[in-house]
């Protein structure tokens, strides 16, 4: 064959072998009918299909060649782009050989028409592609690996994303806890200094008692002492007592919330104080209509009451009747308890910066310990509300209590 | 709302007249396999065109893989498109899984629906017991492995022209030459969807007049599985051409013609 090509090509030959060009060329040329017919083909495609030129020319169309799978792309892509378009270019297909093995190929094919433009047939070149094949095949794979690798990526990324803002929100959790800390060790740091400072009179008495009683030699002066000695202790544990109640509750922050009837509270408040109501012959009076009830900590509700109707009679008048009304109202985001009395009042110019305060007493009374309001806005403010006053001296108070509005 | 849709679908709509055809490509291509039939009918009809979400010039964007995993997802797209554009009377022509696709809509919304025409309709593609689709899930795996090594010009030159998001005029004449292009992605699963579905039962409960064009040799869908449609479709004519493919729109468009006039 190859001498046979030289000789046809010999430079000194003027005339080139057309065909023979056509049957050698290292690409397959075949022509089909618009049904897909086979009408001609060069000798190396149909060393491609390792067929007789018998076995093909008007007797196999292109899709007799192709497997199932290349069939239905065939008809679902390649007729549809040449009929469309007129040509259509690089569709690979596995050629089924005759002895059912496979070549892979690359197709070009062309229609051929009529000067009216009606289709006469189509010419293809085919070009073996076995080894690109290969090198595809093996590209195909690591585009896929690439793919699930990037996948995974995308998918690792957003699991970072997310421990991310769950690490942010702990960090915010954190700083809140930490404000909390802060506010706390201030809070205990105040506490500190106050019981400090009133423990330490008592302490002095006591300590100057004890000198008095070495010093003494006198048994009933001694006798006399010791029991001054029981009196101091007994207010020292009574205040110490109640230092310790009140550090309670500022700690019982998480305190549980329940529906609270004002009414049953007030009642029960009454009861107790009943004592005290009558020797001082008071009048009192209720009203929780506009806000019956609440979600409160019940504990807390009956200590505001408790604090606020003793000190009421404690810090009557002696000139009248003392008359004490407790009422709630509704706004929109809050409730309010309300406790008025006709008593002594508080002369707030002098002392309202420091009503609140612990063991801070405005009245000179016997019973004052300065403790009482301390508490009450300790275990109101414990809960997000507020207590504020209004008063005017040998009129009355009265104390106003916010609660934030969390209506049953 | 309206201007979405007909970018979704890359709706186009011309001719005249108070009926209307609406032309549903199949599987592989997109509106253009009807430009040698509508222009026999454009003087008598309204003509719409649409290109399925994922195939031709429709938006890539709203190509949900969950909702296009049926068909129920495309013949939903159909329905709001005939109500949008407030379609009355339709004749909705469907090639290949489209005539599925038109079965679905006209389930949907029977009133909207005249007639329906199928060219090459296949309920089923898989072989099952009695039932011979023609195909075997291997032929249909094989089939992807086709589309994997045939990504026909969808480079990263190519993908952003065909899908109209880039200005390079000079592209225009290739582009011109480039029919039925569709992200390789996409034709994948609309593959899939296509080959591996099974809409039989969805025959028996259609009312809608029907034509069935079947062509005498066509490899995807075989004189069986046609005569199989007639039979379970009430109000169904079947009407075999002289034509070989799966697209006798395209081989032999005047025959086409000729039987859907004849029908309409």
């Amino acid at each position: 064959m190859m001498s046979t090509l030289k000789t046809k090509y010999n430079p000194t030959m003027s005339h080139l072998d057309y065909e023979e060009l056509y049957n050698t060329s290292p690409c397959g040329y075949f022509c089909s009918l618009p049904d897909g017919t086979i009408i001609d083909s060069n000798t190396r495609f149909l060393e491609f299909i390792n067929y007789e030129r018998e076995e093909v020319i008007q007797k196999k169309k292109l899709t007799d060649l192709l497997s199932v799978g290349g069939k239905i792309y065939f008809e679902t892509v390649y007729s549809q782009i040449l009929k469309l378009g007129g040509v259509v270019e690089e569709i690979n297909f596995d050629f089924i050989k005759k002895d059912g093995t496979r070549l892979p190929v690359l197709i070009n094919s062309v229609e051929i028409k009529d000067t009216e433009g009606h289709h006469l047939f189509t010419q293809s070149t085919v070009f073996n592609i076995s080894q690109r094949k290969e090198y595809e095949r093996e590209l195909l794979i690591s585009k896929r690996k690439a793919d699930d690798l990037s996948n995974e990526l995308i998918a690792t990324n957003k699991k970072l994303r997310n421990s991310s803002s769950l690490i942010l929100k702990q960090k915010l959790q954190l700083e809140e806890f930490n404000h909390h800390l802060e506010n706390k060790n201030k809070q205990l740091l105040d506490f500190a200094h106050i019981a400090s400072h009133n423990l330490r009179a008592p302490v002095n008495n006591l300590d100057s008692l004890l000198g008095f009683y070495n010093e003494s030699t006198d048994i009933d002066d001694k006798a006399m002492l010791f029991t001054k000695f029981e009196i101091v202790i007994g207010h020292l544990t009574e205040t110490l007592n109640e230092l310790i109640e009140s550090v309670k509750i500022q700690e019982d922050v998480n305190i549980r919330h329940g529906p609270v009837v004002f009414d049953v509270i007030f009642d029960k408040t009454a009861a107790i104080l009943e004592g005290q109501i009558l020797e001082s012959k008071a009048v009192v009076t209720s009203n929780f209509s506009k806000a019956p009830a609440i979600e409160y900590p019940k504990l807390y509700l009956e200590s505001i009451m408790l604090n606020l109707l003793s000190n009421s009679i404690r810090y009557r008048s002696p000139d009248r009747i003392l008359k004490i009304h407790f009422c709630t109202e509704i706004n929109t985001n809050e409730v309010t308890l309300i406790a008025t009395d006709n008593g002594l009042g508080i002369d707030l110019k002098k002392y309202g910066h420091k009503l609140f305060g612990l063991s801070n007493t405005f009245h000179k009374h016997s019973d004052s310990k300065g403790v009482g309001l301390f508490m009450t806005k300790t275990q109101i403010e414990a809960v997000g509300g507020s207590i504020t006053v209004e008063s005017e001296v040998d009129k009355g108070a009265t104390f106003k209590i916010i609660f934030k509005k969390n209506l049953s | 709302m309206l201007k979405e849709i007909i970018a979704r679908n890359n709706i186009t709509i011309h001719g005249k007249g108070n009926k209307s055809m609406l032309f549903v490509h199949g599987y592989g291509c997109d509106q253009n396999m009807w430009r040698f039939i509508t222009p026999q009918f454009k003087d008598d009809y309204q003509i719409i065109l649409i290109d399925l979400v994922g195939s031709g010039k429709s938006d890539e964007n709203a190509y949900d893989y969950d909702k296009y995993s049926s068909l129920e997802g495309y013949a939903d797209d159909i329905v709001e498109i005939c109500d949008v554009l407030n379609l009355k009377e339709v004749n909705l022509i469907g090639h290949s899984v489209s005539a599925m696709i038109g079965v679905l809509a006209a389930l949907k919304t029977p009133s909207v629906f005249e007639k329906l025409i199928m060219i090459g309709p296949s309920p089923r593609y898989i072989n099952d017991a009695d039932y011979l689709g023609g195909f075997s899930q291997k032929d249909i795996d094989e089939l992807l492995e086709i589309l994997d090594s045939n990504y026909l010009g969808w480079s990263s030159t190519m993908a952003p022209v065909i899908m109209g998001n880039a200005d390079r005029p000079e592209l225009a004449e290739e582009l011109e030459h480039s029919f039925c292009q569709s992200n390789p992605e996409i034709a994948k699963h609309f593959a899939k969807v296509t080959f591996l579905g099974d809409n039989r039962s969805d025959l028996d409960k259609l009312t809608t007049e029907t034509l069935i064009l079947q062509c005498s040799l066509d490899a995807i869908a075989s004189i069986e599985v046609g005569q199989y449609v007639h039979n379970h479709i009430s109000n169904s004519k079947f009407v075999i051409l002289d034509a070989t493919g799966h697209c006798p729109h395209l081989s032999a468009p005047n025959q086409t013609i000729a039987a859907i006039k004849r029908y309409l």
